[in-house]
């Protein structure tokens, strides 16, 4: 446990705001989050709220109005992402798309399909390296989103409620997949989601934030043993507590 | 199986629907066929026309004539089109600054630059490849330009969580994005750019499609107008069919929603 208790991201009171036909809208008012090294850490919240703006400047894609996003004990900013609506270019085939991120790096065609192939069959796509997506189901396009953000290699990865639009079924293997992917592969993640029980089931800590603009309002270090059970009566009894103590309102 | 036979029945349908066509033509055309000739008048025509070459010109040069000047002004205009059109849908400020000049110049059909053209080029090759790029340009530069101002913005996303480079968004992600529009505006281009050709081979040329019609009015011979015509329309509809093979090829990665 010790060793997981090295920050990784660190958000100093980040406030975002955007002006929109000269009203002010927050997004993200004084959120200070520290983001443990290897940590399965799930952002809970409603709806609308400021989840994805706040995944987007731990990205750089978007810059805080007010504090600032630090990444400790490593040298690099990268990160991988995974989109909600899978963002898999339908243009390319599962192995150019996972190879994207180091293709744009500019790293050798041999290095990176290398890289590619290993991901790629760590997501469980063996054999569908030269499909097009269009031939894959929306699970299998998801995992060709997990491949894609693991291949530069960064020590952070970003989840935009990866399966929210996933089938129930799916859903569920996915989050077991995803489980064993990162337990074979280890990296620091932040899942954000407005389901209580795929957080549950997931993280090592659940930060739970407000209705907008988003604040942090609790924290739940969840210390059940994986693979977790939904039906569970200590899993049903956390689901409830986190349940009782929102406001979701889903 | 049953892919094969609604295949059969299609292409039935299609060869009823020609004959039909051809029965009606016959039945017009039997009370005055000095004014508008037979299909077997038309089919003897085109025969002796082979034979018989118009301007030292086979009845294949100058259907070959036509084609060089689409496909000279539709190489020129797919290099400006999408040259123009894929820095106007990046780059809001170039696409504030022609928009309006594009938007004034489309409206004018190639026909009406036909005598500032002609006063400024004279009669030669140049102007008619100016006509038919004149044709072609419009549709090309505007559906570049809104199939890459329409990128999905998730697709951007993505290249710039990855850092990608001006150059490495436009090659990986901007320009397959928008393809699918660019070809859409190729071939609208080709067939104005086919349509246009014409027009201009009849004001003044030795050969091409359009001459061939001038020459039947000149000498009224009304059979040698309706084989141009029918190789307009058949020449038209097989570039059509082949850019249709070329965009399923390039962009069969579409799904079909």
């Amino acid at each position: 446990m010790d060793e997981q208790r090295v920050v990784q991201v660190h958000l100093e009171n980040i406030s975002k705001s955007f002006v929109s036909r000269k009203t002010i809208f927050e997004a993200v008012n004084h959120v200070t989050i520290d983001v443990y090294k290897n940590e399965f850490l799930v952002l809970l919240g409603p709806g609308q709220c400021g989840k994805t703006v706040l995944l987007n400047m731990v990205s750089g894609l978007e810059t805080p109005t007010d504090g600032k996003v630090e990444f400790l004990n490593s040298d690099s900013t990268d990160v991988g992402f995974v989109f909600q609506k899978t963002a898999v270019f339908p243009w390319k085939t599962v192995m150019e798309n996972v190879e994207l991120p180091l293709e744009l790096k500019g790293v050798p065609k041999e290095e990176r399909r290398k890289r590619a192939q290993y991901l790629i069959e760590l997501v469980g796509l063996k054999g569908f390296e030269n499909a097009l997506p269009k031939q894959l189901s929306g699970g299998m396009k998801q995992r060709v989103g997990i491949a894609r953000a693991y291949c530069n290699n960064p020590q952070v990865l970003l989840m935009d409620e990866p399966f929210g639009a996933l089938d129930a079924q799916t859903r569920y293997q996915m989050e077991e997949e995803i489980l064993r992917i990162w337990e074979q592969e280890k990296r620091t993640v932040i899942f954000v989601t407005n389901n209580i029980e795929e957080a549950v089931y997931l993280a090592d800590r659940i930060i739970v934030l407000s209705k907008c603009p988003a604040t942090v309002k609790e924290v739940y270090d969840i210390s059940l043993p994986r693979p977790r059970d939904y039906v569970d009566p200590e899993f049903l009894r956390i689901r409830e507590a986190i349940e009782a103590n929102t406001d979701l309102a889903l | 199986m049953k892919k094969n036979r609604s295949q059969a029945r299609d292409i039935m349908l299609s060869v009823i629907s020609i004959l039909l066509l051809v029965a009606v033509w016959f039945l017009v055309s039997g009370s005055r066929p000095d004014f508008f000739p037979t299909p077997m008048a038309t089919v003897e025509r085109f025969i002796r026309l082979i034979e018989k070459p118009i301007m030292g010109v086979s009845v294949f040069g100058h259907v070959l004539a036509s084609l060089r000047r689409v496909m000279l002004a539709l190489i020129a205009s797919i290099i400006l089109g999408i040259g123009i059109g894929l820095v106007m849908g990046w780059n809001k400020k170039v696409r504030a600054a022609i928009n309006p000049i594009l938007m004034a110049l489309r409206p004018i059909p190639p026909i009406a630059w036909i005598p500032l053209i002609i006063l400024m080029f004279g009669v030669d090759e140049f102007p008619k490849v100016l006509l038919v790029f004149i044709g072609s340009f419009f549709p090309i530069v505007m559906n570049t330009m809104s199939g890459v101002a329409l990128v999905d913005d998730m697709y951007l996303k993505v290249g710039k969580i990855y850092k990608a480079k001006t150059w490495q968004m436009l090659r990986h992600v901007v320009f397959p994005a928008a393809m699918p529009t660019i070809l859409a505006g190729i071939k609208i281009a080709i067939s104005s750019g086919w349509m246009v050709v014409v027009a201009a081979e009849m004001l003044s040329s030795r050969s091409g499609l359009g001459f061939l019609i001038n020459r039947g009015r000149d000498s009224y011979d009304v059979a040698l107008i309706m084989v141009a015509m029918i190789l307009i329309g058949v020449v038209g509809a097989l570039l059509s069919a082949v850019f249709t093979l070329i965009e399923r090829k390039m962009c069969g990665w579409m799904s079909k929603e």
